[in-house]
């Protein structure tokens, strides 16, 4: 079994205003980092467009519609300070939300060992009828839900190391007893949220705030922790929100991580679903501003991943 | 932050509570946080030191009520 990229044009076509710290270039970096000749064996699949009906498991219809309603014919619209939309922003959306619903598929079928899913816009704040922080849907709360519903899995966890609090993934999945989330994040820090008393419905939700100018030796404890509560759970698939703005160099955050913290990230995540779950994860990218840190923060997860999925 | 180093105790105080409201709240957008917290750090730095010089007055206060001082530093004129 093998490790798998999945990526779409369409990611590079969902635009924002010049100067707009979530942009294509991103992806580009990305990509451009998997490119080396430590990636030759890793698979390369195309991130499907997933029905407009995928985002009803979290979202009511009005909220697509609004988001539809809102594509402008040129250009670009803005649904919030930092959240706009451009002519093709929803397939953009769609392919995200395809890439890791496909993803989920091709791992849960035993055809891939794990993967990454590199598509933006990205979807952890995204909330039941709000888009904000970039985001426009919760695509890993949708694959989340999925997983349980459609795959008839008996849990799932979602694990967020983006420097922001997911507070859209903890929104949609506040009430959902068989989905475990955990997320670490500065804080204060946009968007408010994600206090160690935020505890979900039925105690399944995990919030791990970060001081400012704090790095690894900070955060590695506490995901230690984390993961271990996560393994009692026994998910059946880990889902992985990998944002990479807590590193140093981020210019929207202010911890400092290095490409060694997310290579035991990585790690450790890899080792709690090999214990309980075959080795099933399935990361997608959330943040990460600064193109250079995004990029060799990335391709070290993915290394990881790849180490594992060999 | 030249506006902040004017600022006297109580004003920053006052400016740093509504950063930590701001913040809480979720009212400020994602790309502006960082900058928000900035100025949230540079209030904090400001008050603590405004503390510490008020700290410092009050130990040479005490020092001169006490009678002869004991370190390397006379204090006088008070």
């Amino acid at each position: 079994m093998t490790t798998a990229v999945f990526t779409h044009a369409s990611a590079l076509q969902h635009l924002a205003p010049p100067g707009h710290a979530e942009r294509g270039a991103r992806i580009e970096a990305v990509m451009q980092a998997l490119q080396a000749p430590a990636f030759a064996t890793l698979a390369r699949q195309v991130a499907p467009r997933a029905a407009e009906a995928e985002m009803l498991r979290c979202h009511p219809r009005r909220h697509l519609a609004r988001v539809h309603a809102a594509l402008p014919r040129d250009g670009w619209a803005m649904l919030d300070p930092d959240t706009y939309v451009s002519p093709l922003s929803l397939d953009a959306a769609l392919h995200a939300i395809g890439g890791v619903n496909a993803a989920v598929d091709a791992v849960l079928a035993g055809q891939l060992h794990n993967a990454f899913v590199a598509m933006r816009p990205p979807g952890h704040h995204a909330e039941t009828e709000r888009a904000m922080g970039f985001c426009l849907f919760g695509t890993v709360a949708i694959a989340a839900r999925r997983a349980l519903d459609h795959h008839g899995l008996a849990r799932v966890a979602v694990l967020d190391f983006d420097v922001h609090h997911g507070n859209g993934t903890q929104a949609l999945l506040w009430d959902e007893p068989l989905a475990m989330f955990v997320s670490s994040h500065q804080m204060p820090l946009y968007p408010g949220s994600g206090a160690a008393a935020e505890i979900g419905a039925h105690g399944q939700i995990i919030n791990l705030p970060l001081p400012a100018g704090s790095g690894g030796a900070a955060m590695r404890p506490l995901w230690q922790a984390a993961l271990a509560r996560v393994r009692a759970f026994a998910p059946e698939l880990l889902l992985v929100s990998a944002g990479f703005d807590a590193h140093r160099a981020d210019p929207l955050a202010g911890l400092n991580w290095d490409a060694g913290d997310y290579r035991w990230l990585t790690r450790a995540i890899c080792d709690l679903a090999d214990a309980c779950c075959g080795g099933r994860v399935v990361s997608t990218l959330e943040g990460g501003y600064d193109l250079s840190a995004l990029a060799t923060s990335a391709a070290a997860h993915v290394a990881v991943l790849m180490e594992r999925g060999r | 932050m030249s506006e902040i180093a004017a600022m006297s105790f109580e004003e920053a105080m006052a400016a740093l509570e509504q950063v930590v409201r701001d913040l809480e709240q979720g009212t400020v957008s994602l790309d502006q946080s960082i900058t928000l917290y900035e100025r949230g750090a540079a209030l904090k730095a400001h008050c603590e030191a405004l503390l510490k010089a008020a700290e410092e007055r009050v130990e040479k206060i005490t020092l001169g009520e006490g009678g002869a001082p004991t370190g390397a530093t006379t204090v006088t004129g008070l």
